[in-house]
């Protein structure tokens, strides 16, 4: 295959996707189809490496994830009962650590998004994660693994296809520290003073606004963790700290230069009875979760893990204005696309 | 439809027409003498329609209106645009839920929306409506949610009023707020700042019990999975009852918190029914971020409820009223508001706005096209005339000393109330 040594790269902040065919016959297309499969092959390395079991996710159920802000999830006919495509494969996450201790799928999710966030050049309605689960994992260890995957797979796309970051006049040295050392941690606390600091308004009480995020990331040369989310952003299964009630045991890691959140993880909530009342908390109907509800009271293990964004992470490789430019038949929020 | 138990003749006048039933007949004028109760109301049913308005003689108020203008202020000098949680209306007034009740989900709330998006006053969309009668259905649909929404925005000018959706615990599976949201049809709303929330906990017509409504056989067994069905009835008719869902002061505050966190762009309302612990739970909310409370008496309701609930549970509005004092937040109040003495009266008690139910699908039921439209202007009328002669030129000015209960001595606590500004 022959690929032309150098591609002019539009800005696409304000664009939306071409006609399919020009958008699947673009050298920008092609390259970051290149990258992207070396970012799924590292990953899987890496996290088989560190002992990781690879399971295929589930693609519809009786429930899904309902932890995204604001997104409406897509409803299929199940012989004639209403089933969920998989917004996230949390629930089953949790429930799979019968099978494995660690585990992980490249999963695809669903969420229709509020149409605002066709903006924010970091959402599309169909995506696709990483999702690793921990059994009996704490929060440093989710974060200790996301940090290393992270770096694992940078370090190996460079090395594997550097012809395809020239392409994209992608610098190498924009990831330098990145790969050279530990990766930056506040707390969601810090990260609302910072941003009140850059005279940005940030509630308190709330996730980290898609504004916000960019700002912050903008400001650093490095990924970096924010933690200890409010309760009240997040969904059920994020356990509530117990020394510091209303903060949650969770984590985001976000990209430099503006690219923002790649991560979000947590330890995970494993009682019964405090998962039961977190759905109310979050305005959920404990009757429709009976499946997961039965498992964990059963009992799982305790848990941590995280879902890393795969279009996101490769946005962030390849320095592309937006995500869809990264997926191969994107749907930007609200439009119509194939 | 008819409506019981509702001074539902009077409702009809208004609604045929409008601001002239704020008198008796003008062909009786300078021809009968006419005394207290000459409006041929039936008796006083609960507190706030013993309570009486009793202007003052001194009135500084005045003084400063009179200041203002450089003339003697009339009634017509009072104005009427009020913050109501968040959005601005051309009134102190908005049009409640009416419920997925046959009536309410019907035709007849869309004609009501209609004439709520012409009058610029904020509309609730009920629970339950996109459960049962659906969302969106036919593009050119004439009921189901979006078709009020449609009807709304046709008719409101560009800034005044609001669209506010409810949810309550079945709904969580419809996900009507995130379907809301992420739908292109609500970008009008959203863009301009009109979209809102209301998070159902309650309802005055049965606190402590869900929404319960007759369907007929076909119907219930589509949404069996979400409600309980009870067939109690020989006819083709069976008892659907939903949850109220399970709420504590940690729920309720991390619910709303969620609300904000998941919808920036929205308004978020919360509706309580009158619960004894009615102040913890507004204070509650709004301490969460909550843009308005509304606190339905147990004389509301377009709900229908069993015998015992409309004859023995919950607290009046009156006492509701009483227990929340000063709020910390936009408070609304609904429970058989239709004339301008009852709604002055909640106003002054701390409420920012009323809500109209009943009389609302009672009005629209009369007259389609323009019968909303009338019995509000009748009650706006009202509420000017009654805040002028209180020496008040805002309904945010009317406080507790404006009200006298029979039986208690002076005058009720004159406690400042809270105010958003308007923007």
């Amino acid at each position: 295959m022959e690929h032309a040594t150098s591609v002019v790269i539009e800005p696409a902040a304000d664009r939306r996707p071409p006609p399919l065919a020009e958008h699947l016959n673009s050298d920008v297309t092609r390259a970051a189809m290149l990258i992207q499969q070396e970012v799924l092959g590292a990953a899987r390395a890496f996290l088989r490496g560190e002992g990781f079991v690879e399971m295929l996710p589930p693609v519809i159920g009786p429930v899904t994830d309902p932890g995204a802000r604001g997104s409406k999830q897509v409803d299929v006919d199940y012989y004639g009962h209403k089933y969920k495509v998989m917004s996230s494969g949390i629930l089953y996450k949790q429930a799979s650590l019968l099978t494995f201790e660690k585990l992980f799928y490249i999963a695809p999710n669903v969420r229709a998004e509020p149409v605002e966030t066709c903006n924010t050049q970091r959402h599309l309605a169909e995506f696709h994660q990483i999702d690793v689960e921990i059994a009996n994992g704490t929060r440093a260890d989710a974060m200790g693994v996301a940090e290393r995957l992270l770096t694992y797979v940078v370090r190996h796309a460079l090395t594997a296809v550097p012809e395809q970051f020239e392409l994209l006049e992608r610098d190498p040295l924009a990831f330098a520290w990145l790969l050279s050392g530990p990766f930056g941690v506040l707390s969601h606390r810090e990260a609302v003073d910072e941003l009140h600091l850059l005279g940005h308004p940030q509630s308190p009480d709330a996730e980290i606004a898609w504004t916000g995020e960019e700002l912050l990331s903008r400001q650093k040369d490095r990924p970096f963790f924010v933690t200890d989310y409010p309760k009240g952003s997040r969904g059920f299964y994020d356990r509530e700290s117990t020394t510091e009630p209303g903060r949650l045991r969770n984590f985001d890691l976000l990209a430099p230069e503006g690219y923002g959140e790649l991560v979000s993880g947590s330890e995970r909530e494993s009682d019964y009875a405090t998962i039961v009342t977190r759905m109310r908390e979050t305005g959920e109907n404990p009757a429709k979760y009976r499946w997961y509800l039965d498992v964990m009271r059963q009992g799982v293990p305790r848990s941590a893990g995280f879902g890393m964004g795969l279009e996101r992470l490769t946005r962030f490789l390849t320095g592309l204005d937006a995500v869809w430019q990264v997926n191969a038949y994107p749907k930007v929020p609200g439009e119509m696309a194939p | 439809m008819r409506a019981g138990g509702f001074p539902e003749e009077q409702v009809r006048a208004r609604a045929r027409t409008g601001a002239a039933e704020a008198f008796p007949p003008v062909e009786s004028y300078g021809h009968e003498v006419f005394g207290q109760n000459a409006s041929g109301e039936a008796q006083p049913a609960d507190e706030l329609d013993t309570a009486r308005l009793v202007p003052p003689v001194f009135m500084p108020l005045r003084l400063e209106k009179l200041i203002d203008l450089g003339r003697e202020p009339l009634q017509s000098d009072v104005d009427l645009t009020t913050a109501v949680g968040g959005f601005t209306s051309a009134l102190p007034v908005f049009l409640s839920a009416f419920g997925s009740t046959r009536i309410g989900s019907s035709e007849v709330s869309v004609a009501a929306s209609r004439q709520a998006g012409a009058l610029g006053i904020p509309m609730v969309i009920g629970e339950n409506v996109v459960p049962v009668t659906g969302y969106r259905r036919e593009p050119d649909a004439t009921t189901g949610m979006l078709a009020r929404v449609r009807a709304y925005l046709d008719e409101a000018g560009p800034s005044l009023g609001g669209v506010v959706v409810q949810q309550s615990t079945e709904d969580a599976d419809a996900e009507v707020w995130n379907l809301v949201y992420s739908d292109p049809a609500a970008e009008p709303l959203l863009a301009s700042g009109r979209l809102g929330f209301e998070l159902k906990v309650g309802q005055g017509a049965k606190p402590g019990l869900g929404g319960l409504t007759v369907l007929d056989r076909a119907t219930a067994a589509r949404v069996s999975e979400q409600f309980a069905i009870d067939d109690l009835w020989s006819g083709p008719g069976v008892l659907r009852s939903g949850s109220p869902g399970t709420f504590t002061d940690e729920i309720l505050r991390q619910q709303i918190r969620f609300m904000r966190n998941n919808f920036p762009r929205a308004r978020i309302w919360v509706k309580l029914h009158p619960g004894r612990d009615v102040a913890q739970a507004a204070a509650c909310a709004w301490e969460a971020g909550a843009d308005a409370v509304t606190v339905d008496g147990a004389e509301g309701g377009t709900g229908w409820a069993p015998r015992a609930f409309l004859d023995h549970v919950g607290l009046p509005l009156a006492e509701c009223l009483r227990r929340i004092g000063t709020p910390s937040g936009c408070l609304l109040a609904t429970g058989r508001m239709w004339e301008g003495g009852r709604a002055v009266k909640a106003l002054a008690l701390g409420a920012t706005a009323v809500g109209l139910g009943r009389a609302a699908l009672t009005a629209v039921d009369t007259d389609p096209e323009h019968g909303l439209r009338k019995l509000v202007e009748c009650l706006a009328f009202e509420v000017q005339l009654l805040t002028s002669a209180l020496g008040k030129y805002t309904p945010a000015a009317l406080s507790g000393e404006d009200v006298w209960f029979p039986g208690r001595s002076g005058a009720a606590d004159p406690a400042p109330r809270h105010r958003e500004s308007l923007t």
